[in-house]
């Protein structure tokens, strides 16, 4: 059953991508400033999407796995962690390219990137955190907190950079007051945050299963020792 | 499409590719020992 | 063990009174922590002492990095005072929970009759009046080695500074809790931290370079005390209500 599931996610996710790179190349027209460069947005933005929900989803199983104490929140948040870092990697990578030929430097320390980056950090620390944890409860416990404590943290550093000076283009979609993009533009961003959510979310099963398999080997192991 | 900062468009999509690349074959490794690994486990398991 | 039981280092010992007597209050338990922390620290001066010294290695290798007489290092005057106090409050906090760990003192500490908030609220007391005497050293050395007037916003300065120091102590104090038992705590410990540490050493760090060349706090930087502020009640609020999980689980 799951992975048919995962298989028909795969296929819907590829078939997306091809349409939606087909239109992205061929049918869009260039930016009248930016020229070809701009269609980095539609990896850009989807990707930033993609991890900031999945930190956010992360964040709520972390609190359910305190909750209840049930592993699968445990692996659900750990796996979301996982591939929005991925997200978050790809957004900060694509978005140091675009301003080397905008900007023309590769970084700044400007609010939304420092945001960004920050974020990857204290995230990246979540993971380093679940390699030092031994033992499974205090691994799941111990990172949960630490989930919070990090998304927690990301908002507030979001809310500072409204203080901070920006150089970051403004929201260009409209869903958040008022945007600066054609029609025709924006739409194609929707569609390829949607394909990005779902190849997204077939590694996040993957991952899943692969945190449920670690834990049978885990007490398989337990089993194997106590006799 | 014209050519205007053409080749650093391609830089970012091929980048960010090669982030899922890499990330798609670490999954690929990590759930091929993961097999291994249980099957192992499972056979010491039976053996006892 | 009976009535008494002995927690700490150096036999600094917590007495904790049979049940039958009348129970003691929650902020008495707070002080008790506080006290037996501060006192087992003044009878060693060995944290204390090395981040004070480490401060001061600090604030001499800055004169390294940049020259110290250049108009520019008005700009970033605060910033380099609250690196100084992150990375020597760590040498600081790192040891907070580390202590206990042996002679299973964390383990007496939790069977104690106090909630585990309690304890860490105690501890973060203790770990906070330790940052604040190193901080009283070296902000008046700074001011001396780089010729900043320090003095000038006293007030405003010493709210800032405060405010910082909170949040660089709750945090560290939590963390210093959360990574008692593992492996490579040492190396785990300043990873986790700093980057959650940043937003409230953002907005301390700007503050202070502002009133250190003079600026009064306005509507222009307000916003950062604001996030100081609001930094610490959120990481304070978020630690009391997680300590229990992360200690007793």
């Amino acid at each position: 059953m799951r992975s048919k599931i995962l298989l028909a996610l795969g296929a819907v996710c590829a078939g997306l991508l091809t349409w939606d790179f087909y239109r992205i190349f061929d049918m869009l027209p260039d930016e009248a400033n930016q020229g070809a460069i701009y269609r980095i947005i539609y990896i850009h933005v989807p990707s930033a999407g993609t991890a900031f929900t999945f930190f956010t989803i992360a964040m709520l199983a972390s609190v359910l796995y305190l909750a209840t104490g049930k592993f699968k929140y445990d692996a659900v948040s750990a796996a979301l962690i996982e591939v929005g870092l991925v997200f978050a990697g790809i957004v900060l990578v694509t978005g140091s390219i675009w301003a080397r030929i905008i900007w023309g430097v590769w970084w700044a320390w400007e609010a939304r990137l420092t945001t960004m980056l920050i974020c990857w950090l204290t995230y990246a620390g979540y993971l380093m955190l679940r390699r030092a944890v031994e033992e499974p409860t205090q691994r799941a416990r111990l990172s949960a907190v630490l989930s919070i404590f990090g998304f927690a943290e990301v908002v507030i550093v979001y809310k500072a950079n409204v203080w901070w000076r920006t150089l970051h283009p403004g929201p260009v979609l409209t869903i958040r007051n008022g945007g600066g993009m054609a029609p025709g533009m924006e739409n194609e961003i929707y569609w390829n945050m949607l394909a990005f959510v779902c190849l997204a979310v077939v590694m996040v099963m993957v991952r899943m299963r692969q945190e449920e398999i670690a834990r049978e080997i885990d007490s398989l192991r337990r089993m194997a020792h106590s006799y | 499409m014209e050519s205007r900062n053409l080749e650093y468009m391609f830089y970012g999509f091929l980048a960010a590719w090669l982030i899922v690349l890499a990330y798609v074959l670490s999954l690929a490794m990590r759930e091929g020992r993961l097999r291994r690994e249980i099957d192992r486990v499972r056979r010491m398991v039976e053996k006892k | 063990m009976s009535s008494e039981l002995r927690t700490a280092e150096a036999g600094a010992a917590v007495r904790i009174e049979p049940r039958a007597r009348p129970r003691t209050s929650l902020l008495a338990k707070i002080w008790t922590i506080t006290a037996k922390d501060l006192r087992s620290e003044m009878r060693t001066k060995e944290a204390l002492n090395a981040s004070i010294a480490f401060s001061l290695v600090i604030l001499v290798l800055f004169s390294f990095a940049f020259d110290p007489s250049s108009d520019q290092f008005q700009e970033f005057s605060g910033g380099l005072l609250w690196l100084v106090f992150s990375f020597a409050g760590a040498l600081v906090l790192n040891r907070s929970f580390a202590r206990e760990t042996q002679n299973d003192c964390l383990d007496g500490l939790l069977a104690a009759p106090i909630p585990a908030a309690a304890l860490f609220l105690g501890k973060a007391f203790a770990n906070f009046a330790l940052l604040i005497a190193v901080e009283v050293v070296s902000i008046p050395v700074f001011g001396l080695f780089y010729d900043v007037h320090w003095a000038g916003q006293f007030g405003e300065l010493a709210l800032v500074t405060l405010l910082g120091t909170w949040a660089l102590t709750v945090i560290g104090t939590f963390f210093s809790a959360l990574t008692v038992n593992l492996r490579m705590r040492e190396l785990m410990l300043p990873t986790l931290v700093y980057p959650l540490m940043i937003p409230a050493l953002m907005a301390a760090m700007k503050l202070t370079t502002d009133l250190l060349a003079g600026t009064p706090i306005n509507a222009e930087n307000v916003f950062g005390l604001k996030l100081l502020a609001g930094f610490d009640f959120i990481f304070t609020l978020l630690s009391l209500v997680m300590i229990d999980t992360v200690l007793v689980g």
